[in-house]
């Protein structure tokens, strides 16, 4: 196949200040090394170290980048005309401070500088800044996600503090969402903190989830948990989701397409099944334990590494100090996630006859 | 030194602040050391910490350029809470692009932004005087 190649400003002290030279090839790999016989050293712009093209460089098949097409697998016919532009890119690097602040996790090889940026330009909304918030957000702040978005609408009770470790006892009848950022910018002041001193609804759950990449779900209540549940698979956005009783917790995460909530269990328990969360007693440690799993689950999918817990129920047992798992998959019959989904927008959450505890985002 | 028309610079700016925290990034096309028209470009990152002009913006600009008869004869793009040089990974990866000026804006201080540009050649940064003015034509605009 003969095709027309144009070459850009930049690469035409390579070609002999030709803007159009003659290619050929069936496909962009085979042009390209054809490319590389006849003008070496725009063939040395074409490859890495390991032969390979690139990133930097964009080829075009009749204008169209080859990574949306079949890359240098793209067929190429008579008469197409094929261009090749290095990308415009740059970026910052991490501060000597940052290089330092975060020196032990950049250490690990699958982290690295790359991987300390992925967090530092991650989004997290924390609903809830209680017993499972504060751990999560603690420990993502120290690792520098960049963004924590924190949702709570109460104010600091003095029976929070045995496990709310965002706040003090200073802080007790402030807004947690106060108290939080303040704690938060102590820990790290790369952290910018946004928060929202509201209930999650059904009117402003998809707005508010829309600006984060994952959501790490700290509730200690049903409506909000299905609530999250569906407005996370809706927008399609990774949950994290964690939970506390007594002396157990359960921590797993749903991938929207992979199960949710609801495939787990398709409703709410009955509400005199489901007492007041300030009823229950609580070891505060237990919610530190699962919380910061969560914070584990949110690292491991900001970072790409890993096995997740979607998939799969992990379930902790202090008194026994034993953590067990339980498969989970995707319901087929699931109104939300399955074949013949009968939910598309957010319900009427409040309304449940089996929901006393609306209004809770503490654990 | 280089002569831009004030409007431009603005232009940067405000293309920093309405992308801000995340970077931004855009070509400044032209003929003959005079820039004729800023392009925006969206940054494929959509990083708070590193820009790319997306594929197809980088394509359709080259082309419209290609057609005017215009060069690349600046690119820029946003620093939002860090000075306004250029960091190592701009210099490397400016590496392919050696004649446009690099123009980096700098929200660091949001009330006072900073616009300042960079001659990078061979892994050499060298800053370029910025000499602006209303008109092309016109005298240079007093510093403020």
């Amino acid at each position: 196949m003969t095709v027309t190649v144009y070459i850009p400003a930049p690469f035409r002290r390579l070609t002999g200040n030709c803007t159009y030279v003659e290619g050929h090839g069936q496909t962009v790999a085979e042009l390209l090394d054809e490319l590389k016989t006849r003008y070496p050293a725009l063939g040395d712009m074409l490859q890495n170290e390991a032969g390979e093209l690139p990133t930097h460089i964009h080829i075009y098949v009749n204008n169209q980048e080859i990574h949306s097409l079949q890359g240098k697998a793209t067929p190429l016919n008579d008469g197409d005309e094929v261009a090749v532009i290095p990308a415009i890119a740059g970026g910052q690097d991490l501060t000597p401070e940052q290089t330092l602040r975060y020196s032990r996790q950049i250490m690990i090889p699958q982290v690295g500088s790359a991987g300390q940026r992925k967090l530092l330009d991650a989004k997290v909304l924390i609903v809830g800044a209680g017993g499972l918030g504060s751990p999560a957000a603690v420990y993502l702040a120290a690792a520098g996600v960049g963004t924590l978005g924190i949702v709570d609408s109460d104010e600091l009770e003095l029976s929070n503090l045995q496990r709310q470790i965002l706040h003090h006892t200073a802080d007790v009848g402030r807004p947690k969402v106060d108290s939080a950022q303040e704690t938060i910018a102590r820990y790290n002041p790369d952290v910018r903190v946004i928060p929202h001193r509201v209930r999650l609804t059904s009117a402003n759950a998809m707005e508010i989830i829309a600006q984060y990449d994952m959501v790490v779900g700290a509730v200690d209540n049903f409506v909000t948990r299905y609530l999250l549940n569906d407005a996370c698979y809706l927008a399609g956005k990774p949950y994290i989701d964690g939970g506390v009783f007594l002396f157990e917790g359960q921590a797993t995460v749903f991938i929207p397409g992979r199960g949710c909530y609801r495939c787990l269990f398709p409703a709410p328990p009955p509400a005199e099944l489901a007492p007041s969360p300030s009823q229950v007693g609580l070891l505060g440690v237990l919610p530190g334990v699962i919380g910061v799993i969560e914070a584990v689950e949110a690292l491991k999918l900001i970072l790409g590494l890993g096995e997740s817990l979607a998939g799969r129920l992990l379930i902790f047992d202090a008194l026994a100090m034993e953590f067990r798992q339980v498969s989970t998959r995707r319901d087929p019959h699931c109104p939300l996630c399955g074949d013949a989904p009968t939910i598309h927008e957010l319900g009427d959450y409040e309304a449940s006859p089996s929901s006393p505890l609306a209004g809770h985002h503490e654990a | 030194m280089f002569t831009i028309e004030k409007h431009y610079i603005d232009e940067m700016i405000a293309h920093a602040r309405q992308e801000a925290p995340l970077e931004c990034c855009g070509v400044l096309g032209g003929r003959d050391g005079r820039v004729l028209k800023l392009y925006q470009a969206t940054n494929a990152e959509h990083s708070r910490y590193c820009y790319n002009i997306h594929s197809q913006d980088l394509l359709r600009i080259n082309r419209e350029c290609e057609e005017n008869g215009w060069q690349f004869l600046g690119i820029y793009h946003s620093h939002t809470d860090s000075k306004a040089y250029p960091s190592p990974t701009d210099v490397h990866l400016a590496a392919p692009w050696p004649e446009p000026l690099y123009f980096i804006v700098s929200l660091r201080d949001a009330d006072n932004p900073e616009v300042r540009a960079f001659r990078i050649r061979d892994g050499e940064v060298t800053e370029e005087e910025l000499e602006i003015v209303w008109h092309a034509e016109g005298p240079p605009v007093p510093p403020p």
